[in-house]
């Protein structure tokens, strides 16, 4: 009998998108081969040479009434949906146990693009869009909506996001984190994401053609959500379970920021991560729901990954749904998974749509004995199903769902981790200077071997953590080649992303028009551009994974990370917290309110090398810390708000401490978060002193560098883990808080 | 070769694909090691010489994209005045 303890089931579904307004609407066109594929209505394309798109026929207030970015609307109506489903009783709820992950490609760009529309015309700025810019808000927003005070992330890589984020869900819950997630994917219909597209060319003209023409996506919205739960949890209240997530793979490409593999490589190394994880044979695998987006280099790179891997199995069914939804970006991986666990519920695999008369004599060459479904479903009783995604910056993504409890590889374990490695870049502050600003002249990167051919293309969010990046591997002594690629992942934190970038590409989209976008800007407009340029340029072909949950996320990259070694995926983790700032930033923070209360605002990335004890040992590495424990806690609160929250912050503080196997008196120094907010100092002040009722010493590393957001989070770790290396002290912790009441703590220990 | 034509290409080079001016020459070898272009820059050299001098340079041979020289040259030979 498969070990119960260690189960992640799927309790309820929720679904929308351009083929129907739930689940079930959507899975009945899904599965009679019907496209949700029109003229895009949303905006004007009438100078650009595709029209199509996959929309959600309703409006942001038919989605819900209250106001948010349409990429939070169109989530909340699918976790309404999944919570109605599940059938969870939100009241009879530990709520804290109760979290929420997310993958989202263009976050909140429909209200990035209003904001600069209104400015563009003159219109007086709305506060209000400000904060729903970030794809840090969603989470958070969804989890308020719902009153959830678990754990929350966005998943932020681009077209594998909605499948990472259910992973990510997964390796929470097994890690004993949470209890349930809502967990999925969501994106609007964007001129952001339409205009890159239509510049790089990889718009299609007509319907996209997956596996068929094969001649560029059609975009589309939506968003799945999945509820995941712990067996335990399931069964104790009474739950229907849909099937179980047996696992996932996560890697990276470390070749192009925007082109796949031609061999295929770091697709096949995700699908092999998957069904390694999952404790099958590639011979269990029924169906596979394929990334199939239509471009020429995914289709011919996915062909070559899955006839290298499975053979010319004819009983292995494969289709992609983008015929049908459009490519939902970051909602895709999510909306594809409640399709394939559709299909096990129903015994039959949906097609791929869109093949006419002589396509079909192709197809069957081109798919090697395998059996491309075409057109139209067909009867199968699949009992374990794989999920791909692949994205943008070289992330790849490979889920497996089962209808039946399956033993899974589990060789979780608690060994030390060490901090072994450090790379700082921060800003300094100019004479007459409002804020500090980073060093980024080209030389600085010469040093390490950075050329300006491959520099140029980096924005300045991917340059800060490039740098801190590559500083951060030498200052551990570790060369990265084909002996230990595949062993080291990046998990980049941040608050904010590549905002300019995003922000001076909507600007272009709304000055000249979406057919004017700039092929160039595009790829990095992505938050995890960064973490695939990293990879690009180290050859990291391991775990890798970019979080934007605002300041704390700096933090949280090190507790994903941590589980990253522990579940036994790689050795060696790169843990970072990165934000930028530019004048566009900045008067974004000032239209915000938030610098007027005395924040003085900074940029840099830090990055930590986490390392096993195995690796570290064999090594003979360089020891700072080691990392002892850690917890995330929130309190919900709308993402403009910290008054209220502080329980939160006590709460991650005991767990983390709990989890560290110590008490609060072990602890010689806390590592905070002041920024001269004064209702933050108060919530960090109150929890200090109502848990270390005769004080403890406290520092702040805002000081000399600014509010540099989620580098300044993991600059806390960093700071505490220089000091552990040379104290008395036995263990210290460092703590972050992220808007909407969301804190985390991390406990080290001297090594 | 036209110098005004190869300085506006050589400006429109230097702000769209960020390529550092003082490493940028007539001759440069812009796909090769020395500027690293690739096929997404090659779309927004298209795009920046159609707007500065409506000469459509799509489907044209690679040969055409060696250098500032032969974007020149291009552009002299298909450029309607």
């Amino acid at each position: 009998m498969p070990d119960n303890s260690k189960r992640c089931v799927v309790t309820g579904l929720g679904l929308v998108c351009a083929l129907g307004d739930d689940a079930a609407s959507c899975a009945a066109s899904a599965f009679s081969g019907k496209s949700g594929i029109k003229d895009v209505a949303s905006f004007d394309t009438a100078n650009c040479y595709s029209h199509k798109g996959a929309e959600v026929d309703l409006s942001d207030s038919e989605l819900c009434k209250d106001k948010y970015d349409r990429t939070t609307l169109l989530c909340i109506k699918a976790a309404g949906e999944a919570i109605a489903d599940s059938g969870l009783d939100l009241e009879k709820e530990d709520r804290t146990r109760a979290g929420v992950i997310l993958g989202t490609c263009i976050g909140g760009a429909a209200s990035i693009d209003k904001y600069y529309q209104d400015s563009y015309e003159g219109k007086p700025a709305d506060k209000e869009d400000i904060l729903r810019m970030p794809a840090s808000a969603i989470a958070n927003n969804v989890a308020s909506h719902f009153g959830l005070d678990g754990i929350t992330a966005n998943i932020v890589n681009a077209c594998a996001a909605g499948t990472m984020s259910l992973a990510g869900a997964c390796d929470m819950i097994r890690a004993g984190k949470a209890d349930l997630f809502v967990a999925g994917g969501c994106d609007s219909f964007s001129s952001l994401a339409y205009a890159g597209f239509h510049a790089l060319h990889a718009l299609s003209e007509k319907e996209c053609s997956p596996f068929n023409h094969s001649d560029g996506i059609t975009i589309g919205e939506g968003s799945g959500v999945l509820i995941i739960e712990s067996y335990e949890h399931a069964v104790a209240r009474g739950a229907k379970i849909y099937c179980d997530i047996l696992g996932a793979g996560v890697s990276s490409d470390a070749y192009h920021i925007t082109a796949p593999r031609p061999d295929g490589e770091g697709q096949m190394s995700a699908i092999r991560r998957a069904v390694r994880n999952s404790g099958v044979s590639f011979e269990d695998i029924d169906y596979i729901n394929a990334h199939g987006t239509g471009t020429s280099k995914n289709d011919e790179a996915e062909f070559l990954s899955l006839r290298t891997l499975f053979g010319c199995r004819e009983d292995l069914s494969v289709s992609s749904t983008k015929s049908m939804t459009g490519h939902c970006l970051g909602a895709a991986g999510s909306i594809e998974a409640v399709l394939t666990i559709e299909a096990m519920n129903r015994g039959e695999v949906p097609p791929t749509a869109g093949y006419e008369g002589e396509d079909l004599d192709v197809l069957k060459e081109k798919a090697g004995g395998i059996d491309f479904i075409a057109n139209e479903k067909k009867a199968k009783d699949a009992k374990v199903c794989m999920s791909n995604s692949f994205a943008f910056g070289g992330n790849n993504a490979s889920i497996v769902f089962a209808k039946e409890p399956h033993d899974i590889r589990d060789e979780r374990n608690t060994d030390p981790i060490y901090i072994t490695g450090i790379g700082e870049v921060t800003g300094t502050k100019a004479d007459g200077a409002s804020d500090y600003r980073a060093d980024l002249s080209p030389d600085r990167f010469k040093e390490h071997g950075v050329k300006s051919a491959f520099l140029r293309k980096l924005d300045r969010f991917s340059d800060l953590a490039l740098l801190s990046g590559i500083v951060a591997l030498e200052d551990a002594g570790i060369t990265v080649d084909d002996t230990n690629a595949d062993d080291i992942g990046i998990v980049i934190g941040t608050s904010d992303g590549p905002i300019t970038e995003i922000v001076n590409f909507q600007k272009l989209v709304i000055e000249k028009g979406i057919e004017n976008g700039s092929a160039f800007m595009f790829p990095n407009t992505v938050y995890n551009a960064a973490g695939g340029y990293l990879s690009i340029f180290t050859g990291i072909k391991g775990y890798n994974i970019t979080i934007a949950n605002g300041f704390q996320a700096g933090l949280q990259s090190v507790m994903y990370a941590c589980e990253a070694i522990r579940r036994g995926d790689e050795n060696v983790m790169l843990a970072n917290g990165t934000d930028e700032l530019t004048d566009i930033e900045a008067e974004l923070y000032k239209n915000a309110g938030y610098i007027d209360g005395g924040v003085v605002l900074g940029e840099g990335s830090v990055t930590v090398i986490l390392e096993s004890s195995k690796a570290a040992e064999a090594r003979g590495s360089r020891k700072y810390a080691e990392v002892a424990g850690y917890a995330i806690a929130r309190h919900s609160a709308s993402y403009a708000v910290t008054e209220g929250t502080g329980e939160a912050l006590v709460r991650a503080i005991n767990e983390a401490i709990s989890d560290a196997g110590i008490t609060a008196s072990d602890i010689k120094t806390v590592y905070g978060f002041a920024n001269g907010s004064k209702p933050l100092d108060d919530i960090l002040n109150g929890a200090v002193s109502e848990i270390w009722k005769d004080g403890i010493e406290i520092r702040n590393v805002r000081a000399g560098t600014g509010e540099a957001r989620a580098a300044s989070a993991t600059l806390s770790l960093a700071c505490a883990a220089h000091d552990m290396e040379k104290s008395s002290g036995n263990y210290s912790l460092a703590v972050s808080f992220g808007a909407g009441g969301i804190y985390s703590a991390v406990v080290l220990k001297k090594a | 070769m036209n110098e005004e034509i190869a300085e506006k290409i050589k400006k429109m080079l230097v702000e769209r694909l960020r390529i550092p001016e003082d490493e940028l020459n007539y001759d440069s070898e812009l796909f090769g090691d020395d500027i690293g272009l690739d096929s997404i820059d090659s779309i927004e050299i298209i795009v920046g010489l159609e707007d500065l001098f409506g000469v459509d340079m799509s489907g044209s041979g690679k040969e055409n994209f060696q250098s500032i020289r032969t974007l020149t040259q291009y552009v002299e030979e298909h450029k309607e005045d």
